[in-house]
């Protein structure tokens, strides 16, 4: 071991494979950080997706068992869940569904159908488009302050309510609902009928 | 110890048994401890560690080790084998089960809706001269068990439509992915649909369907649409 030296042109040929599997280890270790982050990405991704349509599914729950009953109620807590403007036109932007339960008089109760993140949106046009035409719009969705992204979901729902002695009445919708991420609390920051 | 000697044995004798043993617990973090990777890994595990142990006992007994055995290049070849052998196994088991089927939902999330958008488009859609041309496109999108009932309704459908000289004309307004699976997806889709008819309004309806697909060999198909709330 007297003669050893580093820089030495002492590599034996096993030295030499050895450094050469050293060097796939190496890349082997890289290639693996690489693997594991991309999928803790795609993976948080996924998550960050389900939650939003689990945020999406709660909100809409509560719009469409709105009663005459509880209307305050829900009204406030379907307040709280909203963010930028829909926060801050809420009376405006609920208007609509506020006249859909006074219409609904009696008890009414409601049922999600279908929740999906949306990801192909055209927006109404004044002429249909061709039926073949089916580019995939750009999805454009104003931020509100503090949030990071937003996501739209689409949601199917139907409310039945029951009128003593009247028919039962069933309402239909069909809404879009823009779920943000305001500092990891996902809000609602937009609402609308897909008509 | 001369400096080239503190480098093998760091190489040899500490750095690659633990990136060994890092590799195959890696593998099973990838592969969530299935039953025999458990046995399998500790079983691995336990003779590096206890090859490692004979190791140290020799270096401090004769004050060499194995990353400093000029007698022994062979073994230290072994050793760099078996570490690079583990780590590109658990490498390669990383990108079997993590970046593929990643890979894959990606992909597949945007074909589906493509596919559904497509099918529901034509299915909701009349013309009173439609070609078989335009039917068969459709067709070759559903699984084969959905194509004889389709042509079947179409042309009782059609027969009515066409009668009364009816255009209809569906665009999707919206879509997107209800669920998605390795090989089943359900994609919901919100189309407008333009009815008209000489001498009547044009009457307008935004109908929900669900659209649920099966991937086969030839890719996904659909395998079924529904109204989601029949109105």
């Amino acid at each position: 071991m007297q003669d050893d030296d580093a820089t030495g042109p002492k590599l034996s040929r096993y030295g030499v494979v050895s450094a050469f599997l050293g060097l796939v280890s190496v890349a082997a270790v890289v290639f693996g950080a690489v693997i594991w982050s991309t999928h803790r990405d795609s993976a948080g991704e996924r998550d960050h997706l389900s939650r939003v349509m689990g945020a999406a599914a709660d909100w809409t729950n509560v719009l469409i068992n709105m009663n005459s009953g509880n209307l305050d109620a829900s009204l406030q807590r379907l307040h709280d869940g909203t963010v930028g403007e829909l926060n801050a036109d809420f009376g405006a932007a609920m208007a609509p569904y506020r006249e859909v339960v006074q219409k609904l008089q009696a008890k009414s109760t409601g049922r999600i159908d279908a929740v999906a993140i949306e990801t192909v949106r055209h927006e109404p046009a004044s002429s249909p488009e061709p039926a073949d035409a089916h580019k995939p719009d750009v999805v454009a969705v104003k931020l509100p302050p503090f949030a990071t992204r937003t996501d739209s979901v689409l949601v199917v729902a139907t409310s039945v309510s029951e009128n003593a002695g009247a028919k039962p009445m069933t309402v239909h919708w069909n809404l879009r609902l823009d779920v943000s991420d305001v500092e990891g609390k996902l809000m609602i920051a937009g609402l609308g009928s897909v008509k | 110890m001369k400096r080239r000697n503190i480098l093998r044995l760091l190489a040899f004798d500490v750095v690659a048994p633990l990136g060994a043993i890092g590799a195959l617990l890696a593998i099973g973090v990838v592969l969530a401890w299935p039953l025999w990777w458990v046995s399998v890994c500790s079983v691995l595990v336990l003779l590096i560690a206890e090859a490692m142990a004979v190791d140290f006992w020799l270096l401090r007994r004769d004050s060499v080790s194995v990353g400093t055995d000029d007698d022994a290049p062979r073994l230290r070849l072994a050793i760099a084998l078996l570490c690079a052998s583990a780590l590109s196994a658990a490498v390669l088991t990383g990108y079997l089960h993590w970046t593929r089927p990643d890979r894959d939902f990606t992909r597949d999330s945007r074909e589906v809706v493509q596919v559904a958008t497509g099918v529901a488009e034509a299915m909701a859609s009349f013309t009173p001269h439609a070609t078989t041309n335009s039917i068969d496109t459709t067709t070759a999108r559903l699984v084969p068990e959905q194509v004889d009932g389709f042509r079947e309704q179409y042309k009782k459908n059609g027969a009515e439509l066409a009668e009364r000289n009816v255009t209809a004309e569906a665009a999707t307004l919206s879509a997107g992915v209800e669920a998605l699976g390795p090989s089943e997806a359900s994609v919901v889709v919100i189309l407008r649909v333009t009815q008209t008819s000489p001498g009547q309004p044009t009457s307008r309806t935004a109908p929900a369907l669900r659209v649920v697909l099966t991937k086969r060999s030839s890719g996904w198909l659909v395998s079924g649409v529904l109204p989601i709330n029949s109105r």
